[in-house]
């Protein structure tokens, strides 16, 4: 296309392109040549001169492959990419095709390029070379020169722009015919064919793209040197970077790693593509629950988010829903100007540059200015500096005071304070947790098995189609090569090493394949990402009954560890499906023995939804009450899959007696709490917090997943002693848990009702369990019975998940 | 920074030249006393990760011609792409549909950018200009097109820092600069490189204040935004560094380059830690991103392929092939759920 451009800037491949070709075409250890005897009627032997030799050799397309993958000890596939590229750029072409530059891995024919034709080697040619070159074909033997029909357009359109210089070029091509005539015949041969390989890189044919076309930007079309001219300012500019980088403090490289390699063990368990996501992964399942459970803003954030906000305060506040609730929270314990600070210094720094002034007056007027109605606590040296800087409003004026709020308030005090809260503690442990789904529901699309009997909808088989696309992973083991007998055609077991291509790929290595799924080299390992096909689990549908299930970890030790758990589940689910709709409700009974804590919890949820919002008033406060209950020893329910009925009337009693005491203490809270400042608060607060380190233990003695070393830490003292202590405390605390997040979802209706009794009747449960049963999806699910036998297969060779 | 008022001085560009050299060389010594271990050993304690099950799950067709660059929405399903033809278009990933495309007056449209509401782009390439257009599928989005910058050669990369107010350009002339969406006003211009600027990333911190930015001069530095001052720079690449990324520690950065390396640059310990390469590799690299984790980096070739690196263990994971001509762009959805390619061959995939 602007092929001029090509002399220009030559990229760093073309030297090791260039070295790999001359060590290919290496007398003793390149590619073995192939071709005399084959062809001895095109080339006969006899005219090889010995300066030429390199040139008359010929190569079969394996031949090469094979060197390559020697060479470099790399996979098949690989070099046959490598070879491709080579070929594209015309170190070496097919003799016998002369249109497409495609490296078959097969015994057809190539030849090295003449180093003078090598892309770079030259000046890009012009336009009036091709001119040339194509007059002097056209002059040629018709048979064997004929021009294709792009050719002769081209070749009109140049007579027609180069009239003047046409008898110049006429007189250019018969030169070339006569020398030409000189050459033996099978010298000939080959130059022509050269030629003709050389130009079908700089002149492609319509629709192909040239692979030495570039970027058409000014510098790249400048000649050399690229960079510009050097001043005196850009050397002083240099000098400058340099020594400040020399006084910069730097710290051991081993130091620096191996936080880096914390860092990204840290958030392996929060990366999709390592760790894979619960319940799917959207673009693979076709199945949107999971965006929709981690939406920016969500009543009930899954677990994984709420423990993620544990890891740094930066995960907190960048993550909406994060913000919000630990707004919330610094709200209740009036200290939440702090953040709004902090927010409103972020928002002034993106503001456009109209309304910083109006925004620095009003974040000055409300935060700073004394007598403010949120007046932030800063120190005056801080303080000096915003005034400083308030003679010119910028929008750092305020830097300086939102780094003293961020590092010494929000950081050092309200985080840590917030991720030891009841209310995170709460957050986590209602925090959704979604499941690999072990089965099909009837709503969203759903990508499902080919061995599916049921009627797949045209959009899932377009979607499969895509997803049977081109494409091709390889990964290590490179197995052996295959032997002698090589098919022309790319084959089956070819395939099965090298990963997959094919479909409307027109590279060479396509192969269309659409059984790969079944090839063995694909089994799945466990511990990375692979849902493939949806799976859904009951956690799917919480929103169609209550907020997604809020599993209380204490109690369901067999749930929490995901695969084991899933799999039982897989095993009580099919049970239930196994048996026909009448029975569900009875078929329920199992599961719920198995998930007994999840469900007693959620009762308990339901009990205590009215108090929360009035004893939101100081949360230090509920924390003491919630210690002092916690010192009466409660039998702690256990964990097996005991009837749930003895366990919550239990714990009920007990939450409703925390209930009055809270209604008792809020009485004196009110009275005395109202205006207290965050100051007063946050020494009240220390108190507490020895107590309520322990709390954030939860995950660890839960025996659930890794804990977060951000938690560990904050925890490890307490957690041997308080152990006991802590575990009734846990229980304790359990219904604010809820309260707060249920009590805001609007989806928690049927719950909300019972608390108004208080002490909601036993029956009143399991009907609702029933209804939420009803209200799931799968209706239909008999006639999709073999689709989830089948799948469950799956999902245990996956092992993990 | 005293550039300013250079003035007469008897600082001649040979002097200054000299002086820097002998400057790079206490500095690599400084470097190097720090230099105590390797990437590989410190990581030898993971675990391999010798399986990737990554396979394209959408292909998204449309553009007629290259694409060059392409932007993930926040909201993790739109993609925003920009071709050689001059189109810009903007696709819903996740359906494969076309939701707008754009006719820009300029082929070659070298950038484009995602703002961080989802509620405008940005784009530009040879016409030097940054222009944003405001989405909205009521009216033609040209209507409300506006144009922010303009530099004083093409504009190679362009990225919203934070703000849907501002946006942050790097050009062929090889400087940076920070416009002001809404008045098109100039905050703050980046001098340093001594070519063309091919690339820019943020750090990943939402209070950041810094950059870093990547260009034909070799070089890769990290830049504050608020004074315009260059405050780390890192040397290694043989040639045009094409892309950079941040670490999502904000701790390192990530670089691909026409030498058809990688490498890993470590803010504290100032220095290369790290090099992903193969005696394979021959060719350029175009685009790297990091999954969400830090553990794995995707690069782009113009050899057509994908490379997926283990960043820890300095080794490649896998390849991925699909595409049928050099891959352009690439980039992790803001969940991490998939990777987005852009290709020469004019269409965009997604892998997941």
């Amino acid at each position: 296309m602007e092929p001029d451009k090509e002399k220009c800037h030559r990229p760093k491949a073309f030297d090791k392109m260039e070295g790999l070709v001359r060590e290919m075409q290496d007398a003793e250890n390149g590619v073995p040549v192939r071709s005399q005897k084959l062809f001895l009627t095109s080339i006969p032997s006899a005219f090889m001169g010995k300066s030429h030799q390199a040139h008359h050799r010929l190569h079969l397309g394996y031949d090469l492959i094979e060197w390559l993958m020697e060479r470099l000890s790399i996979e098949e596939s690989e070099a046959l990419n490598l070879a491709n590229q080579l070929c594209q750029y015309g170190y070496f072409f097919p003799v016998s095709d002369s249109k497409n530059l495609v490296v078959k891995d097969d015994s057809s024919l190539y030849r090295f390029q003449s180093p003078y034709y090598w892309p770079y080697a030259n000046k890009a040619p012009d336009n009036i070379d091709y001119a040339v070159y194509l007059s002097k074909r056209s002059m040629r033997n018709k048979q064997r020169h004929a021009l294709d029909d792009h050719e002769l357009e081209t070749l009109g359109n140049l007579r027609k722009n180069l009239a003047n210089k046409w008898d110049f070029i006429t007189i250019q091509a018969e030169e070339q015919v006569k020398l030409g005539k000189v050459l033996k015949k099978g010298e000939k041969i080959i130059s022509d064919s050269q030629e003709r390989a050389y130009w079908r890189i700089h002149r492609p044919p319509p629709g192909q793209i040239s692979s030495l076309e570039q970027c058409p930007v000014p510098p790249r079309s400048r000649n050399g040197n690229r960079t510009k001219k050097r001043t005196v300012e850009d050397g002083k500019r240099e000098v400058d970077i340099l020594k400040a980088s020399l006084s910069r403090t730097r710290v051991k490289v081993s130091q620096a790693l191996e936080s880096m390699v914390q860092y990204v063990e840290t958030y392996s368990e929060y990366d999709p593509i390592i760790s894979g996501t619960q319940p799917s992964n959207p673009w693979v399942s076709e199945d949107l629950t999971y965006w929709q459970l981690n939406s920016p803003l969500v009543e009930i954030p899954t677990e994984k988010r709420v423990k993620r906000w544990g890891l740094s305060m930066e995960e907190l506040v960048s993550d909406p829903t994060g913000l919000q609730e630990f707004t919330n929270y610094l709200r209740k314990e009036y200290s939440h100007e702090n953040i709004r600070f902090w927010m409103a210094v972020n928002d002034l720094r993106r503001s456009a540059q109209s309304q910083i002034q109006r925004k620095v007056n009003e974040i000055f007027e409300e935060f700073l200015a004394p007598g403010a109605p949120c007046e932030i606590n800063i120190d005056g040296k801080t303080m000096e500096r915003v005034h400083q800087e308030m003679r010119s409003p910028s929008r750092f004026t305020f830097d300086s005071a939102q780094d003293h709020v961020y590092t010494l308030l929000l950081k050092k005090d309200c985080y840590p304070r917030f991720i030891r809260s009841e209310h995170y503690k709460n957050l986590l442990a209602v925090g959704i947790q979604p499941t690999t789904k072990k089965r099909f529901f009837g709503f969203g699309q759903q990508k499902k098995k080919t061995s599916t009997s049921s009627a797949p909808n045209p959009a899932l088989l377009q979607q499969q189609q895509q997803s049977s696309q081109p494409c091709g992973i390889s990964t290590g083991a490179l197995s052996k090569r295959r032997g002698s007998d090589r098919s022309l055609s790319g084959s089956a077991h070819e395939l099965a090493v090298s990963g997959v291509r094919g479909g409307d790929n027109r590279v060479p290595h396509s192969h269309s394949q659409s059984n790969l799924s079944d090839i063995p080299y694909r089994v799945k390992k466990p511990g990375i990402a692979v849902t493939s096909g949806a799976s859904t689990s009951e956690d799917v549908c919480p929103w169609e009954a209550h907020g997604p299930e809020p599993r209380s970890r204490k109690n369901s030790t067999q749930m929490d560890s995901g695969s084991s758990a899933s799999d039982i589940c897989v095993a009580v689910q099919v049970a239930a499906e196994v048996t026909d709709p009448k029975v569900k409700k009875a078929g329920h009974l199992p599961q719920q023995s198995t998930m007994d804590g999840g469900k007693s919890s959620r009762k308990l949820s339901a009990v205590c939804c009215i108090e929360p919002r009035r004893a939101s008033v100081s949360v230090p406060i509920d924390r003491k009450i919630f210690e002092e209950v916690s010192k009466v020893p409660t039998p702690t329910p256990a964990p097996t899959p005991t009837p749930p009925v003895p366990n919550k009337s239990d714990v009920d009693n007990k939450s409703e007696e925390i209930c009055r005491t809270f209604r008792k203490s809020l009485s004196v809270a009110g009275a005395a709490n109202a205006p207290t400042i965050s100051v007063s608060s946050a020494t009240d607060d220390g108190d507490v917090l020895q107590e309520a380190g322990a709390d954030v233990v939860d995950p660890k003695v839960d025996g659930a997943e890794d804990e977060k070393p951000m938690e560990e830490r904050l925890s490890a003292a307490m957690v041997e002693e308080e152990e006991d202590e802590e575990q009734d405390h846990k229980r304790r605390t359990e219904p604010e848990v809820v309260i707060s997040r249920l009590a805001l979802a609007p989806l928690a209706e049927p719950d909300s009702e019972s608390p108004i009794s208080e002490l909601p009747p036993e029956p009143n449960f399991l009907s609702e369990e029933a209804k939420s049963n009803d209200v799931c999806p799968w209706e239909d699910e008999e006639t999709k019975c073999n689709v989830d036998g089948s799948f469950r297969k799956t999902y245990t060779t996956l092992g993990f998940l | 920074m005293t550039s300013e008022v250079s003035g007469p001085s008897v600082d001649t560009v040979e002097s200054l030249m000299k002086e820097a050299e002998t400057l790079k060389i206490k500095l690599e010594e400084e470097r190097q006393k720090l230099n105590d271990v390797t990437l590989a050993s410190v990581a030898e304690r993971l675990e391999i990760i010798n399986y990737m099950n990554i396979k394209p799950r959408r292909t998204l067709k449309g553009h007629q011609a290259k694409v060059l660059c392409s932007d993930w929405s926040p909201d993790k399903r739109h993609i925003v792409s920009s071709s050689q033809d001059g189109k810009m278009i903007i696709w819903d990933a996740y359906t494969t549909n076309k939701e707008h495309a754009v006719t820009m007056p300029t082929t070659w449209v070298m950038a484009c950018a995602y703002a961080p509401s989802g509620n405008l782009v940005a784009c530009g390439g040879l016409d030097n200009k940054v222009t944003v257009y405001p989405l909205s599928l009521d009216e033609d989005v040209t209507l409300r097109k506006k144009t922010v910058g303009t530099h004083t050669s093409y504009m190679s990369c362009c990225i919203f820092p934070n703000s849907d107010q501002q946006i942050l350009t790097g050009s062929g002339d090889s400087t940076c600069a920070l416009w002001d969406v809404e008045s098109g006003q100039l905050l703050q211009s980046f001098h340093g490189h001594s070519a063309d600027v091919m690339t820019i990333d943020l750090a990943p911190s939402e209070t950041g204040n810094t950059f870093v930015s990547g260009s034909c001069d070799k070089l890769v530095l990290i830049w504050d935004m608020r004074s315009g001052h260059c405050v780390q720079s890192f040397e290694g690449h043989e040639s045009d560094v094409n892309s950079v990324k941040f670490h999502p520690s904000g701790d390192a950065v990530a670089t691909g380059s026409d030498d058809s390396t990688c490498r890993l640059f470590d803010l504290r310990a100032d220095k290369e830690v790290a090099t992903y390469s193969k005696e394979s590799i021959i060719f350029g690299v175009n685009s790297v991103d990091f999954s969400v984790s830090g553990r794995l980096l995707f690069s782009g070739y113009n050899d057509y392929t994908v490379n997926v690196w283990d960043t820890l263990k300095c080794v490649r994971v896998c390849l991925l092939y699909g595409h049928e001509n050099r891959v352009s762009c690439l980039q992790v959805s803001p969940d991490g759920t998939a990777l987005s390619t852009g290709s020469w061959d004019s269409t965009l995939r997604v892998w997941a």
